[in-house]
């Protein structure tokens, strides 16, 4: 993991994707440090002093790609009292605290690979989809949930890396009633969906991405299915 | 009543004032002064940084830290490069993090072998041994002082695992070889790149054809912060094993004031430890406290942005060197780059050749007399030396040129702090012995 970075940020963009959801773009002072797909940053809102202690900050995973250095992109929900402060504080132009990078949620890109991702939790893998190669050997399946289809706000992104990866493939799930109108399987996130689809289940590694009641439940029926613990990567915090 | 910030821009010019009244350069003398093999070369802006970490006063890295090694990884083109006190710490730091159990089948254990040279300094050699691994030591050639490649292929045995050696004095070993060696035997590569940031092999920077590399901040080397060095590698899970050894051992990569930034502090597993044990106090290996200060960091700052004008006046000092000394190839082996390098060059290593007619002894007695500094070639034959005499090894060949570089190298400086006029000087005393005035040196009397 590269060392640890502490970066004045502008905030250069934020989308409002509806339901408190938000992606926040973010411009640091100098290009951002090197991270590998799947690690998170530290987000302060109250300025920081080198000559003092790190404020308060809540970890987000970085969306945007390695590549793109020169920003740095982060989607959130409004949960608690800090996103609260995200949501009303956080406005194009103002300035904001980054550290990065940590985490060790990588994909491995060696093998074949499930990534479950709930909301936000997509945000875990949307760079390493962008990052894909093309001639990809390994099956990747990104089974997709959200409680709308208007939250999917990453479908762009995964139709792009799907439409241009032939070993990887998606499987959208939302919880309303818009969700056969959009394509995708009613109700949240299942492995009984993408278990047929998978070319060797028992070779695959799968990783867990989202709320803490589906980390949950995904893990448990991954062991109801005899995946040992070592090939199940849950995205989990505190 | 003044702001933090307005004091601070009213101390800054203050420094930039004593610099200029304390650090201003006088016109060299050669009746008085010494000409350095190497030194400090620095202007203000050094000491502006180092006084503004210090009323940071956060002590420990920091700020500069963090910026030194950003830039230093940028500068590399790897994703990884730690600080740390020294060069030396650095090499322990590298080849104990090759040790790592986390490196499960790969991992360096006692008993196996690492082939080095014995030509060079302790410290590349040292951590072989800290780390209960046998060193394997092949010769050098004369005129570049790097591994010869025909007994770096005869010195890969069945326990051969690892190679770590210098590119020594700037000059980068036969990085062609050592590679095709490494792919063909699964050996792991450590760069001591103490004495050659800058130095290039086929256009790429040495220290970045490793899996791990080490640098050196002394204020000897190309660039300072008084104590210092840096591990790079490209391979993160490296870094990490490498970050974790510098620091204490610990598993948990938080830095210093910092709690549970991975957010599983109380809930992983480790060892037979109870579940949920603080990961802050969780140890996976046997470390050390090897960190730098923001104070040395932010000095090295400022030094990184002088590098590619360090590495071109070393370039071209050397090459003034060179060609002041061409006339005397006949009795001095001069220095030269392997195939396909381009030096940046530590020094300027000379051989005084079998049928000189003069003695190294003579030669550097006359140069030291006449306030030209000179330095051996590091250890010369580190197996002749006390502390390593009775050490376990495996010896390919008989180390003659090894043997040669003892008794008849040295070398002279040609660091950026040396002007046209120190360097004329250094030729100038070079002519004068060659026309045979050692023996008035010799004789005790003054050599200027």
């Amino acid at each position: 993991m590269p060392s640890v970075q502490k970066l004045s940020c502008v905030v250069e963009q934020v989308r409002g994707h509806g339901d408190r959801v938000y992606t926040v773009t973010l411009r640091p002072e100098r290009p951002a440090p090197r991270f590998q797909p799947g690690q998170f940053l530290h987000l302060a809102l109250d300025p920081y002093e080198p000559s003092g202690f790190w404020p308060e900050s809540r970890v987000f995973s970085i969306a945007s790609s390695p590549a793109e250095r020169r920003s740095v992109r982060i989607t959130y929900a409004v949960h608690g009292r800090f996103t609260e402060r995200m949501e009303s504080e956080l406005t194009e132009g103002r300035s904001a605290w980054i550290k990065m990078p940590y985490g060790d949620f990588v994909v491995d890109g060696r093998a074949d690979a499930v990534l479950f991702a709930g909301g936000t939790g997509v945000t875990a893998f949307t760079a390493f989809l962008e990052a894909l190669p093309s001639d990809c050997p390994h099956q990747v399946m990104l089974a997709y949930g959200a409680r709308t289809s208007d939250l999917l706000i990453y479908r762009d992104l995964v139709e792009r890396c799907v439409a241009r990866v032939p070993s990887a493939e998606v499987c959208y799930f939302v919880e309303g009633a818009t969700g056969a109108a959009s394509g995708a399987c009613p109700g949240r996130v299942s492995v009984d969906v993408v278990w047929p689809r998978l070319k060797r289940p028992q070779d695959t590694q799968y990783y867990i991405a989202g709320p803490p009641a589906m980390l949950r439940a995904i893990g448990d029926d991954l062991h109801r299915r005899n995946i040992s613990s070592e090939a199940i990567h849950i995205d989990a915090w505190e | 009543m003044s702001t933090g910030n307005e004091l601070r821009e009213q101390i800054a010019a203050l420094v930039r004032r004593y610099y200029e009244a304390q650090f201003s350069k006088g016109t060299f003398n050669p009746e008085r002064d010494l000409v350095h093999y190497a030194g400090r070369v620095f202007d203000a802006e050094e000491l502006c940084r180092l006084v503004d970490s210090s009323l940071d006063f956060f002590l420990t890295a920091n700020r500069y830290a963090e910026r030194f090694e950003a830039d230093f990884a940028d500068y590399l083109g790897l994703s990884n490069a730690l600080l740390v006190n020294s060069g030396s710490s650095a090499n322990l730091v590298a080849v104990t993090a090759l040790t790592s159990p986390k490196l499960r089948d790969r991992r360096l254990k006692p008993g196996d072998e690492v082939v080095t040279v014995a030509a060079g300094f302790p410290t590349t050699l040292a951590p072989i041994l800290q780390n209960n691994l046998v060193p394997v030591f092949v010769d050098v050639n004369l005129g570049d002082y790097t591994a010869d490649p025909d007994q770096l292929r005869q010195a890969i045995g069945p326990k051969t695992r690892a190679i770590v050696m210098a590119h020594t004095l700037g000059v980068p070993f036969d990085l062609d070889v050592v590679g095709e060696l490494a792919r063909k035997h699964d050996l792991w590569v450590v760069e001591d790149n103490c004495d050659a940031l800058g130095s290039r092999y086929r256009g790429r920077l040495t220290g970045t054809f490793g899996h791990l590399a080490t640098f050196s901040f002394y204020p000897a080397h190309h660039i300072t912060m008084g104590e210092g060095g840096a591990v790079s590698t490209d391979d993160d899970a490296l870094g990490r094993i490498a970050r974790s050894v510098r620091d204490w051992g610990r598993d948990c990569y938080c830095a210093g004031g910092e709690n549970n930034t991975c957010g599983t502090r109380f809930s992983q597993q480790f060892g037979s430890l109870p579940f949920g044990f603080d990961h802050k106090y969780v140890y996976s290996h046997i470390g050390y406290n090897l960190k730098v200060t923001d104070m040395q960091a932010a000095i090295g700052c400022a030094q990184l942005e002088k590098l590619q004008g360090f590495i071109a006046a070393r370039r071209a000092n050397f090459d003034r060197l060179a060609e002041a000394l061409r006339p005397y190839e006949d009795r001095l082996l001069l220095p030269r780059a392997t195939p396909h390098s381009e030096p940046s060059w530590f020094g300027f290593a000379i051989t005084v050749r079998p049928d000189a007619g003069f003695t190294r002894a003579e030669l550097v007695r006359f140069l030291e007399a006449s306030r030209i500094e000179t330095r051996s070639l590091f250890a010369g034959n580190l197996l002749r030396h006390p502390a390593f005499e009775s050490i376990p090894r495996r010896v390919v060949g008989d180390l003659s040129n090894t043997d040669t570089i003892m008794n008849d190298t040295f070398f002279v400086g040609v660091y950026p702090g040396l002007d046209t006029a120190r360097l004329d000087r250094m030729a100038d005393v070079f002519s004068r012995f060659m026309r045979g005035e050692r023996c008035a040196v010799m004789a005790g009397g003054g050599a200027a």
